[in-house]
């Protein structure tokens, strides 16, 4: 959820981006990170763990634990917590270790 | 790119010596792996005490300050490049940045490294569920980026930081159900802090049996002396304190001395700031984990030196003025945390045959060699 009325800062975004994640439509405000964005849509798990396949989510908020990692606009393992939403931005979660050869890499 | 001084890290340490550094007239490159400047000075709502005289005595919001300093850099010739990451260095000492896409190497005259702090992990059955996360990411999340991590949440642990997070979570309409601190008595220093939570049950000599939920945080168990408590949460945050981030320190092959009262392990560094790799200062919390005064004194320290280095300042001048930040921050800074950086350093200064500067052995009258 959207925090709308902040106990501190009183200064606000309302400049609305449109995003997708797992192929449906999502509302996010512009400045938001594509982690909080999923999470102000109530969506917190991600995707799942590479080896145990368990769920996971956000944990540091700060780009070093890289628990939050998605697909974004077809790059795999992109760090949701640090990468800002954009328009249309197409957001998978990241299932799979990443394809690192293959024909798109040009190997 | 060339440059004179090559900060990294774009946090208050960063930015204080940044703007320390361009006033005397050299050239500066900040370079911060995220989209904004500030680090985690963005999501300190709070009033911070213990600023040095600058910054105007009396309270001041970590929020406020962070604008000032974003502002004043904006209006300085200092060159911010966002976005980008330090990932290694040349052979010849130039240090590797890349933003995802391009990669070049910076070749300056010295280097100030301030990637600040990490926090550490809780392991217990459950601890990976999406809605656990560090204390620091929740208050990220309804500061920064305005959103609730939940409804209802446990803090784990019971230091000042948790407290104030869980003071915050609560005035944005969190409940907080438990505090829970496996030490026999809640940690936090701060009276008043404990009193604007005194309706949350806390749980001393406790534990975090185990979070459960399908697919993300639900149900927690609490180990307490009377046995298992049971609440229903949808958010669990770790406070389980701060150590100093070590990687661009690894890679300009910096010597490490521990020290459990400044965070753990972190690079060696003399009264000047500077570490074993003589182009190499820290600053901030890297450099031990301290109050926020410290962490901008402890950046102006280091520009001083690299400054003074470089010949921008006289030795005279990069001795008075350094003087003076060391009499301040022995009057902020915690006692214990000023023990152990004094004891680090007398360390390190003895290890390499260094003297130790006449005004530092007078700081408190002598008084921080016992």
């Amino acid at each position: 959820m959207h925090i709308s009325e902040h106990p501190v800062l009183k200064e606000k975004s309302n400049e609305k981006v449109f995003f997708y994640f797992n192929n449906h439509r999502l509302e996010a405000k512009k400045g938001q990170t594509v982690a909080a964005a999923l999470m102000a849509n109530g969506i917190r798990k991600l995707g799942v763990s590479r080896k145990l396949s368990q769920p996971r989510g956000l944990y540091c908020s700060n780009g070093r634990c890289t628990s939050c990692f998605v697909t974004i606009n077809g790059l795999d393992h992109v760090i949701s917590c640090t990468t800002l939403v954009e328009n249309n931005m197409q957001v998978f979660s990241n299932n799979n270790d990443p394809e690192i050869r293959g024909e798109k890499y040009g190997n | 790119m060339e440059t004179d001084l090559l900060i990294i890290g774009g946090g208050p340490a960063g930015l204080h010596a940044a703007l320390t550094a361009d006033r005397a007239g050299a050239r500066v490159v900040v370079a911060d792996e995220s989209f904004s400047l500030g680090g985690q000075l963005r999501q300190q709502t709070q009033w911070l005490s213990n600023l040095p005289g600058q910054y105007g005595y009396g309270k001041k919001r970590g929020t406020w300050v962070n604008e000032q300093l974003i502002n004043q850099v904006g209006a300085s010739n200092v060159q911010v490049l966002k976005k980008h990451t330090m990932i290694g260095s040349y052979l010849n000492g130039n240090i590797g940045v890349s933003d995802g896409d391009k990669t070049f190497e910076i070749q300056s005259r010295k280097n100030i490294i301030a990637p600040g702090a990490q926090e550490e992990a809780k392991v217990f059955p459950g601890w990976t569920l999406p809605g656990v996360m560090t204390a620091g990411a929740a208050q990220i999340l309804i500061n920064r980026e305005k959103v609730l991590p939940g409804k209802r949440a446990v803090m784990v642990g019971s230091n000042d930081f948790s407290l104030e997070v869980a003071r915050q979570l609560n005035s944005c309409g969190i409940t907080v159900e438990a505090i829970v601190e496996e030490k026999n008595q809640i940690i936090c220093s701060d009276g008043e802090l404990v009193k604007t939570l005194e309706n949350v049950p806390v749980y001393t000599n406790s534990t975090i049996e185990i979070v459960t939920g399908a697919g993300e945080v639900e149900h927690v168990v609490i180990q307490t002396p009377d046995g298992l408590k049971e609440v229903n949460v949808d958010l669990v945050c770790i406070a389980n304190g701060f150590s100093p981030i070590l990687e661009p320190f690894e890679i300009m092959n910096c010597h490490f001395v521990y020290q459990k009262e400044l965070g753990g392990w972190l690079a060696a560094y003399n009264i000047h700031l500077q570490t074993t790799n003589p182009s190499c200062y820290i600053a901030g919390n890297a450099a031990g984990i301290t109050d926020f005064g410290s962490i901008l004194l402890t950046g102006e320290i280091a520009a001083l030196s690299a400054l003074e280095a470089m010949g921008f300042i006289s030795s005279a001048e990069g001795t008075e003025q350094k003087s003076r930040c060391w009499r301040e921050l022995a009057n902020l800074e915690s006692e214990k945390v000023l023990q152990a950086r004094t004891e680090m350093l007398a360390d390190y200064h003895q290890k390499h045959e260094l003297d130790l500067p006449d005004y530092f052995m007078k700081i408190k009258g002598g008084k921080m060699y016992g």
